[in-house]
This record gives C-alpha cells, structure tokens and sequence, in this order.
C-alpha cells in the first residue's frame, strides 16, 4: 500500500468536493467543532456517542455499526474520507475503527481540520442530506487490536511503543496538559515500552511527516525492531490509532495492534508490572 | 464530580479554548490566557504546550474569545501559537502547584 491509497491532502479533497461515491467524516471528540464549521458536504461522527457502546467500555457491536454507517447514508461502496481536530487522532481513530469493521476505501486528510483552517479554507454549517443504506459490516479483525492480555505477554517479546507525550510516559503527568491531572490510574508506563510521542510523526500543522523521516524515526531513533509485531497504545487508544496509522498503514508494517484499553485500562490493572521514570 | 473531570474521564482530546478550571484550582499547575491581535479576540488558531526539551504536551483550538487553559506540572513550558496566515508566537512560562499563571499572548 502506499500512501496515495490511505491519504489524501486538501487541495485534492477541495477539487473532488461533491464528488460522488465520496462521504466526507468529519470525527472529533468535541463535536461542537463541527457544529461551528465543518468541510462543505462533510457528515459527523461523535467519537464517543456514536462509536463506543453507551453502556460496557468497549466499541458498538457490529448491528450497531452498521446501523450508523446506514443512518448516515455511507455505502460500502463509497470512499470516505476523514479528518477531525486534535491532529487527525481521533479521525486516524475512526479510520482505525472502519477498518476494524471492514471498510475497505478509508482515507485520511492529510493534517485534518487543523491545516484546513490553519489554511483558511471554506467551512459552512449546513449539514448536508444523505439518503440512507443498508450498510453492511464485518466482523471486528483481531489482527489490528489488541486487548490487555496481549500487552502483557507482550512485555520483552513484542515492540510496545507508549505514543503518549514523554511526561506522561515517565509518569509526569497522568494525562495530557490540557486535561485535570487528577485520574484513577497509576502513573507510568508498560514495562519494554518504548516513547515515542505520536507528535514526532507530525509537523506542526498537523499533516503527516515524509515516509523516509517516519522510517527514521521509529527504526533508527526509537530502535524498533520492524521484525518484531508492534503493540501501540496511548491513554485512550486515539493518540495510537494515529501511530498505527503511521506504522501500518503509511510504513506497512505487517502486524501492527491499537490497544484501544490504553493507559486508562492499564493504568488500573491490578497485578501488572508498571515502570516510571525513563526507559531502564 | 466536575465538568472538567468528567471530560477527563472519557476522553483526550481538547474542547475549543481548554476546560475552564471552574471549582478551584486545587494542587493543578494552570498556564492559561487569550490570544488577541490589535487587541481583538483571535477565535481561530491553536494553542500548543511544549515541555522544557521542546516535546509536544498537549494542544487546544483557541476558544471564541481567543482563550486557552492547560494543566500542566509545575516547571518550565513554552507556549505556541499556531493561527492562519502563517502566524506564529511563543512565550516561556513557569508553572507552580496551586496556581493559575495568565498569559497575554498578542499575535
């Protein structure tokens, strides 16, 4: 795969706008992003009402996915294309996500909401309609997540990269900066864990670095082993649906998991071996 | 529990402007301010938190009033502003448990 096929920038998304076959999805955490301005055309998706079961912490189940994608009028066929605020992380969340349930043409916009608006492009607020489907999903594939049972048997044997920022790797802080520090888990990080903030693999405008500094960074700087399969996770599973993205999808890295569970899981295990302070 | 509590609860990502602190600072280390040109509101743009080796900490889209707010640890940080145009400022700020430092960053 290269990167024309999972990524898209936004001269191309701005000159294929209305374009049949192509649904634009706009993901963010604070949905009220989309309604103040979003991409002519685009449709919402609510990171957490839309995309996490409202009761049990886990994802919709497969009915409930495919009742969404139908509701919001996205075929099977259709090619979406997706971007958010936050660097694109919960938008690499849910291209992570639509891959999990079989999505097979997602892409990403390349630096997302913020190099839209950094770039003063068009936003409107009318909310575009889309005449239903009957959309149709697969079962989750495994192959990409991965649970709390796997990061501990993959303690010393697999690449784990903690994607988080270093202060709250080192146990610093517990969340990021722009959230209260006050949370239930033990600070820290999985023993083996590598840092590798996902921030490194982006520039400031949030659009994706080139595949020779990505494969620098991880393989030479970080002293991954691309031979090994690789576990990423962050404190939630957005940050390090980003850094899958970027292992799997732009560098091709066969086996790569999202631990969605991440550090808020983690972080509250009991029995599980937990490291801070720098990498030993 | 608090609204700012809650949302770090459930989520990562950034509100437009930061969560207010709104029920006391308590032990937090709070950078906060407004990011103004001429002295009006900037609304669109981003506020960026780096630690004290220039790592990314975290970042918010700046609030309609131009306002961000992040909880950080105390010590050194630089603050970044990101808005269109090209547009782009910083500022070294300390942080200090127990308090809320303002920064006026005009751009």
């Amino acid at each position: 795969m290269s990167r024309s096929d999972v990524l898209v920038d936004a001269d191309w998304v701005q000159a294929h706008l209305g374009d049949p076959g192509l649904v634009l999805v706009e993901v963010d955490e604070d949905t009220s992003a989309y309604d103040k301005g979003h991409i002519k055309g685009a449709v919402k998706i609510d990171w957490k009402k839309d995309l996490q079961d409202p009761v049990r912490r886990d994802f919709v189940d497969r009915p409930g996915f495919e009742a969404l994608l139908s509701e919001r009028g996205i075929s099977n066929d259709d090619t979406v294309i997706v971007y958010g605020g936050n660097n694109n992380w919960f938008a690499a969340y849910a291209y992570w996500y639509f891959k999990l349930y079989g999505h097979q043409n997602v892409k990403l916009l390349d630096g997302g909401r913020k190099k839209w608006e950094l770039d003063s492009r068009e936003m409107v607020t009318e909310i575009p309609q889309r005449a239903a489907t009957s959309y149709h999903a697969q079962e989750q594939d495994r192959a990409i997540r991965a649970l709390r049972d796997d990061v501990v048997a993959a303690i010393g044997n697999l690449n784990l990269v903690d994607v988080r920022s270093p202060d709250e790797y080192t146990g610093r802080l517990l969340a990021p900066a722009h959230l209260p520090q006050e949370q239930a888990q033990r600070p820290g990080h999985v023993p083996t864990a590598k840092n590798v903030p996902w921030s490194k693999a982006a520039q400031d405008d949030g659009t994706f670095k080139s595949d020779q500094a990505l494969r620098a960074l991880y393989a030479d700087e970080s002293g991954l082993d691309f031979a090994k399969d690789t576990i990423a996770y962050c404190r939630i599973g957005e940050r390090s649906a980003h850094t899958w993205f970027v292992l799997h999808e732009l560098l091709d890295q066969p086996n790569v998991k999202n631990y969605d569970g991440s550090w808020t899981e983690y972080g509250s295990l009991v029995g599980v071996p937990i490291e801070v302070g720098d990498a030993k | 529990m608090s609204d700012a509590e809650q949302a770090g609860a459930s989520g990562c990502g950034a509100p437009a402007g930061g969560i207010k602190v709104t029920a006391g600072v308590g032990n937090q280390a709070v950078v906060q301010g407004h990011v103004t040109r001429a002295g009006t509101p900037v609304p669109t743009g981003y506020a960026r938190l780096l630690n004290s080796d220039g790592e990314f900490v975290a970042e918010v889209p700046l609030g309609e009033d131009g306002g961000f707010t992040f909880y950080a640890a105390p010590g050194s940080w630089t603050l970044r502003v990101l808005a269109p145009g090209g547009v782009r400022a910083e500022q070294v700020v300390s942080a200090e448990s127990g308090k809320i430092i303002e920064l006026e960053m005009a751009v």
